[in-house]
């Protein structure tokens, strides 16, 4: 693994960072990522105790994105939170919670109300809660594989491919988000490949300190992709944070895994499908919705510095106009507000975003990350749909 | 007049590490400071607690004594000595025939060598360079020298040794060939204040020359000779790296607490204050320090400092001058109670207290033995006092505290637990909390924001005091905590000696930091512009 550490000296100490960080704003818990990260990394290069609160941050980002030098704050957090689960071992419950991908691989074939009876009965959510993972957290409900489904797919021939990574909650949660994205590549024109080698991109093991387990994940899920980035065919997903994973994280923790022309490894998809907008592949001619829509921007795509693609698509595509909510963090950072310790701070971050959206009266509400969807819908009552989902929606009137 | 049996001249180790000795022998002792505690020399270390492998070919007394006062500093100063140990690398620019003769020395001196693979000196070193081809292993360690003074003097204080940081002598005072007192100008009041004694050690290091003119004999041919180091902004080796080869320029690593420190250079100096680094010296210690760290010019370079070496001997000297301590004893040349030690080095600075004390001791006829080489610097903070902490502490600071305030650790939780207040980190790079800050301030001998960073290291992080400085005075203020300077100027000189460090190597990270420091202190706050308001 590569457990080298990362060198703090960019760090200027102007403690940007501490005031935009959601978490060390709602609790004392946290520290700060300058605190953390790069000053604390100091300190761990002499060997001293971790402090209790590396564990608290969220590894949403919002740090990297505020920071004037270009420090890789979070990574820092992550990597010394995997070296002390190396230490010390994991906890159960991180285990549970990072390898969702990889349990959700394993019970596949189980169906679906059966996987969901055994993991929302009552009797499990006890037990979850006893290893620490709170009972009044909003859990996914699993859905049919969409690998699965993808399978039995029959697509229009086309010319143009494209390889779309759609990431466990596609995979494990809600199918429906990856049939709508390749309903909107085949408009554009492309087929789209999903390749059955990809596994989980890592990054919920990286939040959770599993270091090892998510470089295996990158070397898999890197050798896939340059199959493809050889034969030319892009490579996309709509989850902000697999995208990031892949563009950031990967490079600066597994600089082994990553060649040459690697690039960015993965394209955020609303951004190729701009693309295709622009260079006139995709659009729906006469569509005028006036449906009112708010759009939360997941941090992690924030983190990529690509803009907020999205906004501009749906409004191209249908005409719409979107709000766009701009109240930072919905505080759920993956798996962390599903833990019992965090599950509050997860709805105190969030807090200012539920307001807002409820104050917004919208009818739509739209963002591309599946957890931020789950706990907007936990947060407010209203369901979130991927904009994607959002755009086919509306052209079909449905 | 105040009156004692021996005055000290100079308060860096070797002052207090005599003070401390004579105190513990019963033998009432002043020592006189001309500025804060570790102004001079000491406060201007490298942090290398020599094995003697540096001398081992060209000094091997030097070297004998240094393994030996090492072995008793790891005993008796556990909370200023990190046992780090240390490599010898030989790097492609290094005399292959060296090696053999360096073991051959290191044997003689009775120094521990092993020979390590490259395979895994690099897994424990993953910064060396690939290059390296050979690499011992040496019983070095590291040193802090401001807390090693500190605790020396508190150390003395509580065996009723008494010192005055910021008094410079300015007269030695003798009568029919006998000392009988000093006088000295007090810095902050601008008094003069005289001081009856028997007996005077000069432990002034490169200024023992200058002492030793005030008496009236002849000057000492001490030479002082210039070194210049670099301070980077973190720990990028975890061991004391030396280069295999004739002791040279810029060929030591040396990992100190939350930095690393590369040095030295070695040139004649005009006057024992000539302590201003160039630009041009960082470079060349850059230059040199890449041969082993390939990717040194990737780490931050927080500071450079410069200090003088009291070398004896005739002007010019350098690397071959000794690195042995001398005692001159001023009754020879028809002073009598007049003593000078010199030369040396911070390894040994307890074996120097040593021999002088010994000297002093048998003029004023007092028979009690040296216990320094047995008895630790500071008692050990007990695990409840530890355990304790970590309720007011972040957790990684705790054996940090311990190791800077030592003995005074309960006083201080004491404070907490009275005050019930919230122990905030003032300095964050450092990990200084409020408590710590209070108590130091309240010390005699803190009489400026540069003393409490002298024990705490306060200011000496990332940050170089941005943030720090002015948070520690807002705390003392609000404490109605008085220092000797009104709260603007404590800043301001506090920050006027940080930038000093940082003017010759201003460029890169640093170069940013200082910008901002600019920006708060200059613009936001304006520091500088207050002759203009009404």
């Amino acid at each position: 693994m590569s457990s080298e550490h990362i060198n703090p000296d960019k760090c200027i100490a102007c403690t940007i960072c501490q005031v935009h960080c959601p978490v060390a704003k709602v609790t004392p818990n946290f520290l700060g990522p300058r605190l953390i990260g790069p000053a604390y990394e100091r300190f761990r290069l002499l060997d001293v105790t971790e402090e209790e609160s590396l564990h608290y941050c969220a590894n949403c980002k919002n740090c990297d994105i505020a920071c004037p030098q270009g420090v890789a704050i979070s990574t820092l957090n992550m990597v010394a939170r995997c070296e002390y689960t190396e230490k010390n071992g994991g906890k159960l419950r991180d285990w549970v919670l990072s390898h969702g991908g990889f349990l959700a691989d394993l019970f596949k074939y189980i169906p679906t109300w059966l996987k969901n009876f055994g993991m929302h009965n009552p009797v499990t959510r006890l037990l979850l809660d006893a290893i620490g993972i709170s009972k009044k957290a909003p859990i996914p409900k699993f859905d049919k594989h969409f690998r699965l489904i993808y399978k039995k797919l029959k697509q229009p021939k086309l010319d143009k491919k494209i390889v779309y990574f759609p990431g466990c909650y596609v995979d494990d949660y809600d199918y429906s988000i990856g049939l709508d994205m390749i309903w909107i590549f085949n408009q554009a024109g492309y087929e789209v490949i999903v390749p059955k080698q990809f596994v989980c991109c890592g990054l919920p093991l990286v939040s959770n300190g599993f270091m090892k387990d998510a470089a295996k994940n990158a070397a898999k899920n890197v050798s896939v992709i340059k199959e493809y980035q050889e034969k030319g065919i892009p490579v996309v997903t709509g989850c902000p944070s697999c995208a990031l994973m892949f563009k950031k994280d990967v490079p600066e923790m597994f600089p082994d895994v990553v060649y040459d022309s690697y690039k960015g490894g993965v394209m955020d998809a609303q951004e190729f499908l701009m693309g295709c907008v622009e260079r006139g592949e995709l659009n729906f001619a006469g569509k005028n919705s006036t449906k009112s829509i708010i759009y939360h921007s997941p941090c992690h795509l924030r983190a990529q510095g690509i803009g907020l693609p999205s906004i501009d698509l749906i409004e191209k595509l249908t005409g719409s106009k979107i709000q766009n909510a701009q109240a930072g963090c919905c505080g759920i950072s993956g798996s962390y507000g599903f833990k019992k310790e965090k599950y509050q701070i997860g709805l105190d971050v969030g807090k200012e975003l539920f307001d807002t959206i409820k104050n917004s009266n919208c009818e739509i509400v739209t963002t591309e990350c599946g957890t931020c969807q789950t706990q907007i819908k936990h947060g407010t009552g209203q369901k979130a749909y991927h904009p994607v989902t959002v755009i086919r929606k509306l052209v079909e009137n449905k | 007049m105040i009156s004692t049996t021996v005055i000290i001249i100079g308060g860096g180790a070797t002052g207090s590490g005599v003070l401390r000795d004579l105190s513990m022998r019963g033998i009432p002792a002043i020592m006189l400071e001309q500025g804060g505690l570790a102004y001079g020399t000491s406060s201007r270390f490298h942090g290398l607690l020599h094995s003697g492998a540096r001398y081992a070919v060209n000094d091997n007394e030097s070297a004998k004594e240094c393994i030996e006062e090492n072995m008793i500093l790891r005993k008796i100063g556990k909370h200023c000595v990190e046992l780090t140990e240390g490599f010898f690398v030989q790097t492609p620019e290094d005399d292959k025939e060296f090696a053999p003769k360096w073991l051959e020395g290191c044997k003689t001196a009775g120094i521990k060598t092993e020979e390590i693979s490259l395979e895994e000196a690099f897994k424990l070193e993953p910064n060396l360079s690939r290059d390296i081809s050979k690499v011992y292993r040496v019983p070095d360690s590291c040193i802090d020298g401001f807390r090693l003074v500190w605790q020396n003097a508190m150390s003395a204080r509580r065996y009723g040794g008494e010192l005055y940081t910021y008094h410079k002598v300015v007269e030695i005072i003798t009568e029919s060939g006998k000392v009988k007192g000093v006088k000295a100008l007090n810095k902050v009041t601008n008094e003069i204040v005289e001081f009856g004694c028997d007996y005077i050690v000069n432990a002034s290091g490169s200024w023992a020359g200058e002492m030793v003119a005030l008496s009236g004999l002849a000057p000492l041919p001490i030479s002082p000779d210039r070194g210049t180091l670099v301070v980077f902004n973190h720990r990028f080796t975890s061991r004391v790296i030396n280069r295999l080869h004739k002791s040279s320029d810029g060929d030591i690593f040396v990992p100190h607490g939350s930095v690393t420190i590369l040095g030295t250079t070695s040139a004649e100096a005009d006057t024992p204050d000539d302590k201003t680094p160039t630009s041009q010296e960082v470079k060349r210690l850059l230059d040199i320090g890449r041969v082993v760290f390939p990717h040194v010019d990737d780490y931050r370079i927080l500071r450079a400092f410069a200090g003088t070496r009291p070398l004896y001997g005739a002007k010019g000297a350098g690397r071959s001058a000794s690195r042995n301590f001398n005692i001159v004893n001023h009754s020879e040349e028809g002073l009598a109670g007049f003593v000078s030690i010199f030369g040396g080095k911070l390894t040994t600075y307890r074996l120097m207290a040593e021999k002088v004390s010994d000297v002093v001791a048998n003029m004023a006829g007092v028979t009690a033995k040296c216990r320094t080489a047995e008895e630790p610097i500071i008692p050990d903070v007990s695990e409840h006092t530890l355990s304790k902490a970590k309720k007011y502490f972040p957790k990684g600071a705790v054996n940090i505290v311990a190791d800077r305030i030592g003995a005074d650790f309960d006083k201080v939780l004491d404070n907490i637990e009275k005050s019930n207040e919230k122990n905030e980190l003032v300095c964050e790079c450092e990990m200084v909390t409020l408590s710590e800050i209070k108590y130091v301030a309240q010390d005699d001998a803190s009489y400026y924001l540069n003393d409490i960073r002298l024990r705490t290291r306060l200011g000496m992080g990332t940050c170089q005091g941005t943030f720090c400085s002015l948070r520690a005075i807002a705390a003392l203020e609000n404490e109605n905590i008085e220092m000797k300077l009104k709260p603007s100027d404590n800043i301001k000189n506090f920050l006027q000696e940080r930038w000093n460090g940082l003017r010759p190597a201003l460029w890169g990270g640093q170069l940013r930091e200082a910008e901002l420091t600019r920006a708060i202190y200059l613009s936001t706050l304006n520091f500088d512009g207050e002759g203009y308001e009404a």
